[in-house]
């Protein structure tokens, strides 16, 4: 077994035994988690629409809650710029790295990232709740 | 031989004999009155019967037909009427227990008592024979040695190994999920229905992977919003970004695949909408629509592509990039924040 102590400058840990526990603990957490998800599944069945029928549109159709948000942005947006743009974004979030390619000087561009990030997370979720609500 | 072992080897065996002798008595007698076809049939239940008397049995020497021979499943998987959800679960404990019990003391006491050889942990001796042959301590130890920096273990670190664990409960309650699923669409529907009350925990296994994988969207997204805000996707890390990004599509498409299979109106419907969207790009549209449909709408050729691209090709595309980005990341470190 490993018995490498930290290093003289005690800035990290060994991987084993330490931080293998650490993560043994979260995942115990996770699967915990899922454990009672799972009892209350059992308890209470998901359960199923009515079966497919091909010849009859339902009233209310809609997505998966993780693509409401581009499926309200469509009915707004004209039809071929509203799918273009999430494709295009998807790439550039894809390319991101070699766009930004400057190294960070200082923390005032992480906080400018951080701000972003959380206008972006919230016209998601505002789009999303409006897809689930209309 | 050395004391606890022969103390193991006695319980075990006490253990082991007294509940071989009493069990199946108890089993049996359950088991007659609750297996279907099990019983002979009791009189007032049997057509022209004139006995009066509830629960009389018929006359033995009366020929009765050959009593049917039980469905091997419900031995374990499938609830019968009358099963209780306990009974299988606490034989297995229970034997199991007692019975690896007497095989490892039987084990330790013969080959302590063979070859005087000292006593030594279990662990250490499972350890010491595999690296006599495989020669991995030393690899290991290496790799296991790797130091961990001290940055990087705040909470928002952990978010991608979520949604790994988050992909391994996936990939097992997919399989037993996969074990009942009929993926034509005539079977579908019913297959889940199966599923979900026949199939003992069915219920709570479909449950799993019904949250798993929006947690598992939702764990990977913030992931990479963490990457994002403290720019760990600069230089020398721009493919581990990549692959990242492409896990976040796989693991949205792997949504998209699985959200079709109950073929309900909801799934149905939903793909369809789905697919019309993704035909509506310019140029590929059309491509992209037949790609996914198969055909011009949704039918049953969809939902074995579907199927297909869920249970085999998401997976062995994920696995290899997950591969990929593990390695990356074990060569490269975890960036360093400012």
């Amino acid at each position: 077994m490993s018995n490498n102590p930290s290093t003289s400058e005690n800035d990290s840990i060994p991987f084993y035994p330490t931080h293998v526990k650490t993560e043994v603990k979260v995942s115990l957490v996770v699967l915990g988690i899922f454990l009672i998800v799972g009892i209350i599944g059992f308890l209470y069945p998901l359960g199923l629409g009515d079966p497919a029928d091909p010849m009859n549109t339902p009233a209310h159709v809609k997505p998966e809650w993780y693509f409401l948000a581009l499926y309200q942005l469509l009915k707004y947006v004209p039809k071929t710029a509203g799918v273009v743009a999430p494709v295009l974004l998807v790439g550039v979030i894809l390319l991101w790295p070699f766009i930004d390619r400057k190294p960070d000087t200082s923390p005032r561009l992480r906080k400018f990232r951080a701000i972003g990030v959380a206008i972006g997370v919230i016209i998601l979720i505002a789009l999303t709740i409006w897809g689930e609500v209309s | 031989m050395k004391l606890s072992s022969r103390w193991t080897v006695h319980l075990g065996l006490t253990v082991f004999l007294v509940l071989a002798v009493v069990a199946p008595v108890f089993i049996t007698a359950q088991a007659k009155s609750t297996e279907k076809g099990s019983s002979p049939p009791k009189a007032d239940t049997l057509p022209g019967n004139t006995s009066n008397i509830p629960g009389a049995l018929v006359n033995p020497e009366v020929a009765v037909p050959p009593q049917p021979k039980q469905d091997p499943c419900l031995h374990c998987h499938i609830t019968g009427e009358n099963k209780g959800l306990w009974t299988p679960l606490a034989r297995w404990t229970v034997f199991g227990t007692a019975g690896l019990l007497l095989a490892f003391g039987l084990y330790r006491s013969v080959s302590t008592y063979t070859t005087r050889a000292p006593w030594k942990p279990i662990t250490q001796r499972t350890t010491e024979w595999i690296d006599k042959r495989y020669n991995v301590s030393e690899p290991l130890t290496k790799v296991l040695g790797k130091p961990v920096p001290r940055y990087a273990l705040r909470w928002w670190y952990c978010l991608g190994g979520i949604t790994a664990l988050l992909f391994a409960i996936q990939a097992a309650t997919g399989i037993m999920l996969a074990f009942y699923y009929k993926p034509t669409p005539e079977g579908a529907y019913a297959s889940i229905q199966f599923i979900e009350n026949q199939v003992r925990f069915g219920s709570g296994i479909r449950a799993i992977h019904s949250w798993a994988s929006n947690g598992m969207i939702v764990m990977c997204i913030a992931h990479m919003l963490r990457v994002f805000i403290m720019g760990a996707y600069k230089s020398p890390r721009e493919l581990n970004w990549v692959s990242g990004v492409v896990l976040l599509v796989a693991t949205l498409a792997f949504g998209f695949t699985g959200y079709l299979l109950p073929w309900d109106q909801r799934a149905f419907w939903a793909t369809t909408v789905g697919t019309e969207i993704a035909g509506s790009i310019p140029i590929i549209g059309d491509l992209a629509l037949v790609f996914l449909r198969v055909g011009w709408s949704v039918s049953d050729l969809t939902l074995s592509r579907f199927y297909g691209l869920h249970v085999i090709v998401l997976p062995i595309s994920v696995l290899a990039m997950m591969g990929l980005h593990f390695i990356m990341i074990r060569r490269q470190g975890i960036a360093r924040p400012l």
